[in-house]
């Protein structure tokens, strides 16, 4: 009835049908990652001689300008936010904010490392919000398959996509008045860009990590880190300046119920902006992924 | 024949032409996912066309359009085409389009991954030749061609060049779409499928010359094949130099608080520059082939 080369066409169509129902229909609304949480290791016991990792992130030289955002694609956003900026660079009186500072590694008091422990998932959800057609927070720290509720607080619709390179992609819309959306992530990866493909200026970083011990600086630079049991640890802060994010590293000890100061600075080295001679570079040094 | 039938091609081959920039301005303005819906557009089939939804949207509109313009051009085929194979041809125009549609319903639904969105991209290029292909076969000077020109069967062959030219501006096509779809406009491209883009540019630049320059020098009385010839050489020209701009203004762009009008305008110019350049092709190919005639020579072993 059909020569073979229809056939072959016929066949050709079914299957990319079928494909396409089957991901129409594979429902993406609920997340399915809740259960693939590292559960291995020793539940950790607070022992109340924990401390604190405390710091400030500084910025030296001349602080970048933030680039205005052309917004004028989506009246809504426009309306609402007329001035908006670029937010990468945070800087006020030589302090950077939005830095994700988070413990590494590390060997306790008790000669235990500190990922052989397991730690309890918050039940609190974290909030991510779509407000001003940016997010806030800029930047986000949860742990392992804590909760992430997401919300749209402007006139407009987003879509809210995470592109993380340990977990998988998730990308919804959310029309505005729509109820909030939760997305938890099993895998610790830090950290996970967070784009708007409807306006491509919104980004977020989320930082996911198997224990409770990070923090983000505040608009003066600090952070806190509370809860750390005694011992020696690689801290990291990790600022999205740069082509791939800049990381910074310090060894630091913890004493029993005492205090260890950790303080960054970052420099005009991590924008990482191309001069007119840096074309060349894309070639010299292969970076598939911008995080 | 039918004037209008061609008529009617040509305007498909140049709504797939338009479709292909509406397609490069979605891969330009990371507007692919801009819904996580489809085939509606957020729960609708008429959203609100704002932000990066217009052209994501905008390119689902497009692509119907073509679809249908396809199923009238099928059956308008059927109806008024004599040639068989031709008819056959609506057909499978019919399928490409059909298959093409659901490629991007899939591409959208898996989030992008490179192999589906590459393969939809490249489909693009097949469904593309199709088109332009029916309308040469449609044309006045297929179905009657004024001359016929005989080569001696010795040298090059043009016919041979031809499709090696088709076959490498295909392949960079490919490239070039795999090296657009593997990273978004805040990430750097990545070093090998760039240098395989380039080296691919130099492929296309000596093929498609040496194709050129033999049919000029063999045939430069016949404006049939040296009109075709002519326009894609000047094509490929505009195209390299595109080439160079779209890969300037876009090692800058991750450093871009979001994708600016230059390199969108570029690297879209860049693909359709790519498309012409093929188009061209296509037709001079096409037309090679009609219009040559081989004459093998014989030749009869002495007896001993």
């Amino acid at each position: 009835m059909f020569s073979k080369r229809a056939r072959l066409w016929l066949g050709l169509i079914a299957t990319l049908s079928l494909l396409s129902l089957a991901s129409s229909c594979g429902g993406a609304k609920t997340d399915d990652n809740t259960n693939t949480g590292d559960k291995s290791g020793k539940p950790f016991v607070a022992k109340g001689d924990e401390g604190t990792i405390t710091g400030k992130i500084s910025y030296t030289g001349a602080a970048p300008e933030a680039k205005k955002i052309d917004t004028s694609a989506d009246a809504a956003c426009t309306a609402k936010s007329p001035n908006l900026t670029t937010e990468d660079w945070a800087i006020k009186d030589g302090k950077l904010a939005n830095t994700y500072v988070y413990i590494k590694s590390g060997t306790l008091a008790d000669g235990s490392k500190i990922g052989d422990w397991t730690f309890e998932t918050p039940a609190t959800p974290a909030a991510l919000d779509q407000n001003g057609c940016h997010y806030k927070p800029h930047v986000l720290g949860v742990m392992v398959n804590q909760p992430i509720t997401i919300t749209n607080s402007d006139p407009t619709t987003h879509n809210i996509h995470f592109t993380p390179k340990n977990n998988p992609d998730w990308n919804q819309s959310q029309p505005n008045g729509a109820a909030s959306m939760t997305h938890k992530l099993a895998v610790a990866e830090v950290l996970i860009p967070v784009k708007c493909n409807q306006h491509p200026w919104m980004k977020s970083y989320v930082g996911v990590t198997k224990h409770p011990f990070f923090a983000v600086s505040a608009e003066d630079g600090s952070f806190t880190i509370k809860g750390v049991p005694p011992g020696k640890y690689t801290v990291v802060a990790w600022h999205e300046g740069g082509a791939n994010g800049t990381e910074k590293t310090m060894e630091v000890t913890v004493p029993a119920k005492g205090s260890a100061p950790a303080d960054f600075s970052f420099g005009a080295s991590a924008l990482g902006q191309p001069s007119s001679l840096q074309m060349l570079p894309a070639i010299e040094f292969p970076m598939p992924m911008k995080h | 024949m039918s004037k209008g039938v061609h008529r009617f091609a040509l305007l498909v081959a140049c709504a797939t032409f338009f479709l292909i920039i509406a397609g490069a301005n979605v891969t330009s303005h990371d507007a692919g996912l801009a819904t996580s819906d489809w085939p509606r557009s957020n729960g609708t089939f008429f959203p609100k066309m704002v932000g990066n939804l217009f052209w994501e949207h905008g390119h689902r509109i497009v692509a119907t359009a073509v679809g249908l313009l396809t199923i009238a051009l099928a059956i308008y085929l059927q109806v008024r085409e004599r040639r068989s194979w031709v008819k056959r041809l609506g057909w499978i125009a019919l399928g490409g389009v059909i298959a093409q549609g659901l490629l991007g319903g899939l591409t959208v639904k898996m989030n992008l991954p490179l192999v589906v969105s590459a393969a939809h991209a490249t489909l693009a290029q097949l469904f593309f030749l199709i088109t332009v292909s029916l309308a040469v076969f449609t044309s006045r000077s297929w179905v009657t061609p004024d001359s016929s020109v005989t080569e001696d069967g010795e040298g090059v062959s043009i016919r041979a060049l031809c499709v090696v030219a088709l076959a490498v501006i295909l392949t960079q096509l490919v490239l070039g779409a795999t090296l657009r779809h593997s990273a978004t406009w805040d990430q750097d491209l990545p070093t090998a499928l760039l240098l395989a883009h380039v080296g691919g540019a130099i492929v296309v630049t000596l093929v498609l010359g040496a194709t050129v320059a033999t049919v000029w020098l063999r045939h430069r009385t016949e404006k049939y094949l040296t009109r075709p010839a002519l326009v894609a050489v000047t094509f490929l020209f505009i195209q390299l130099l595109l080439g160079l701009a779209a890969y300037i203004t876009r090692a800058a762009s991750p450093y871009d608080p979001q994708p600016l009008t230059p390199m969108i305008s570029v690297t879209v110019a860049h693909v359709a520059c790519g498309a012409l350049v093929f188009a061209t092709t296509i037709v001079l190919t096409l037309r090679v082939f009609r219009l040559l005639r081989i004459d093998r020579q014989e030749y009869v072993l002495a007896p001993a």
